[in-house]
């Protein structure tokens, strides 16, 4: 099992950075805490003609800050485009694991370390300052399981595929700033996704970005049937793994060696 | 002087041999900003205002807030980065020449693509005021944004100065940044009245962004402030502004090279 010996060692490279993480995370709950405000103050007084009690949207946003580090900050790019601007993508795509894996298992095993020093802290702290929800229902903490997965398994192809397009732009900033723009904002980070003007609301509800926030924190809540809340982004997750592994293959036949 | 605007000049010829990626990076830089904004404007289409602050209201302070903080991103790339210099030891150069490290860095390098923000900035804050004109304060408020727009940069810059001071000791300063400038500046689109006690006692002491824009706000949008809150907040600023750059003096003495 390569790809489980890849996803170890990038687990236990980051355990090096694990003071400085931690600072990080204040950061993170200060953001937490801001957007916890920035709710309280919409929705004093106005709680009847919101779907969200103030405490539900607390908790929501207090969920979002843990999610955001399993979903939506992954590695610029997943490090393709250095590796394509020093040619030694055609090492790596040599080697007898597919390249898809070998870039997506490496970020999988930092994601599964910010798990144990990101999300968890996160979680811990807003759970003693404004209390974590804790599902009723023994089978939300499975389904829940499922969603975050998904929504990781989104969030690695989005970034796989933007780092991947470096083989034909060579420049990925203004795509990487686009597709961040996208997660934020259609992901659900700020504002529950229902509860957009109409016709941006159904657009953003069918749209992948869905799948990283929104989707599991309703799961995790228990505001959305299971089902309802796994339909969309099971198909994108889907869908973009294959995209991803047609357009390798396009990559892999494109790339050219030099030298001799 | 006469110095700095002719490397600025040529920091700007160099950028423009790639027009196209420069517009695209400008581009894409500020989007994520103005979608944020969207997202709040969708918030309170449905919601009217966050304790009593309109959208257009909280406008005036986003638009002052983001435009000064992308200023700052701007012409004080390097101090942002200032990281690089104790990683890979190049502080050393600086020191050895005529010039003080901090001009030195100041006029190195513009980073001329975080000017999008700055116009997006621009753009929320002149829309928000063309809504705004039947305030009895309307030209008082006109009149004061370019004092407010240099205070904000004064406290940006400040800020990153105070961290980038922090590399002397810990090398590393991104994790910090979150913390001590992302989190902050975001803080204060919003009103700060919003938060809770001990994040409004920070913002307005150790990180003071309240005096970037909320607080001279409250006389200018008539959210009973007094008069006397336009010449209190600039000469806090300057206050802060003498405390980080006495750090940074400071950090210079105690700085230990890696040299051989």
């Amino acid at each position: 099992m390569v790809c489980l010996e890849l996803f170890k060692k990038s687990f236990s490279r980051h355990l090096q950075y694990r003071a400085a993480h931690l600072i990080n995370n204040i950061g993170s709950l200060v953001f937490g805490f801001m957007y916890i405000a920035i709710w309280q103050g919409v929705l004093e007084g106005k709680e009847h003609s919101s779907p969200y009690s103030v405490t539900e949207m607390t908790h929501y946003m207090a969920a979002t800050q843990s999610l955001l580090m399993l979903s939506v900050f992954l590695t610029v790019g997943l490090d393709i485009p250095p590796a394509v601007r020093n040619g030694s993508i055609s090492l790596q795509m040599a080697r007898p694991v597919h390249y898809f894996l070998y870039v997506t298992s490496q970020e999988a095993g930092r994601l599964f370390y910010n798990l144990f020093f990101r999300s968890l802290p996160i979680a811990l702290v807003f759970a003693v300052t404004v209390g974590y929800p804790l599902p009723d229902d023994p089978s939300t903490w499975l389904w829940g399981a499922v969603s975050v997965t998904l929504g990781v398994l989104i969030g690695l192809n989005l970034f796989y595929l933007i780092g991947i397009s470096s083989c034909w732009t060579l420049e990925i900033s203004g795509a990487h700033f686009i597709n961040m723009t996208l997660m934020f904002a259609l992901g659900g980070q700020m504002v529950p996704l229902d509860l957009l003007p109409s016709p941006l609301a159904g657009i953003a509800l069918h749209f992948p970005f869905s799948g990283l926030i929104y989707y599991p924190v309703m799961v995790w809540l228990e505001k959305l049937p299971v089902v309802e809340a796994l339909i969309v982004p099971l198909f994108w997750g889907v869908l973009l793994t294959l995209f991803n592994l047609w357009l390798t293959g396009w990559a892999r036949r494109k790339l050219e060696v030099q030298g001799g | 002087m006469k110095l700095y605007f002719t490397l600025v000049g040529a920091s700007i010829r160099a950028r423009m041999q790639y027009k196209f990626n420069f517009l695209f990076s400008t581009f894409s830089y500020g989007l994520i900003m103005v979608t944020d904004f969207l997202m709040l404007a969708a918030i309170l289409l449905r919601f009217d205002d966050i304790r009593g602050w309109s959208i257009y209201e909280v406008g005036v302070l986003y638009g002052i807030s983001s435009a000064s903080m992308s200023l700052y991103r701007v012409v004080a790339a390097e101090i942002h980065d200032f990281e690089r210099y104790m990683v890979e030891g190049e502080f050393d150069s600086l020191l050895i020449r005529p010039v003080s490290p901090l001009t030195l860095l100041l006029s190195r390098n513009l980073d001329l693509n975080r000017i999008g923000g700055v116009v997006q900035g621009l753009s929320i804050l002149g829309i928000s005021l063309s809504h705004l004109t039947a305030l009895p304060t309307f030209f008082w408020l006109l009149w004061y944004l370019p004092v407010a727009l240099g205070t904000g940069l004064i406290i940006s810059v400040s800020l990153g100065l105070m961290t980038a001071t922090l590399a002397f000791w810990t090398h590393r300063i991104r994790e910090f940044q979150v913390f001590t400038l992302y989190a902050p500046t975001n803080a204060a689109n919003y009103p700060v009245s919003i938060y809770p006690g001990w994040l409004k006692w920070i913002f307005f002491t150790v990180l003071p962004v309240a005096f970037m824009n909320y607080l001279p706000a409250t006389f200018l949008l008539q959210k009973g402030g007094e008069w006397y809150l336009l010449v209190v907040s600039p000469m806090a600023a300057l206050l802060f502004a003498g405390v980080a750059f006495s750090f940074w003096r400071f950090g210079i003495r105690h700085y230990h090279s890696t040299g051989s």
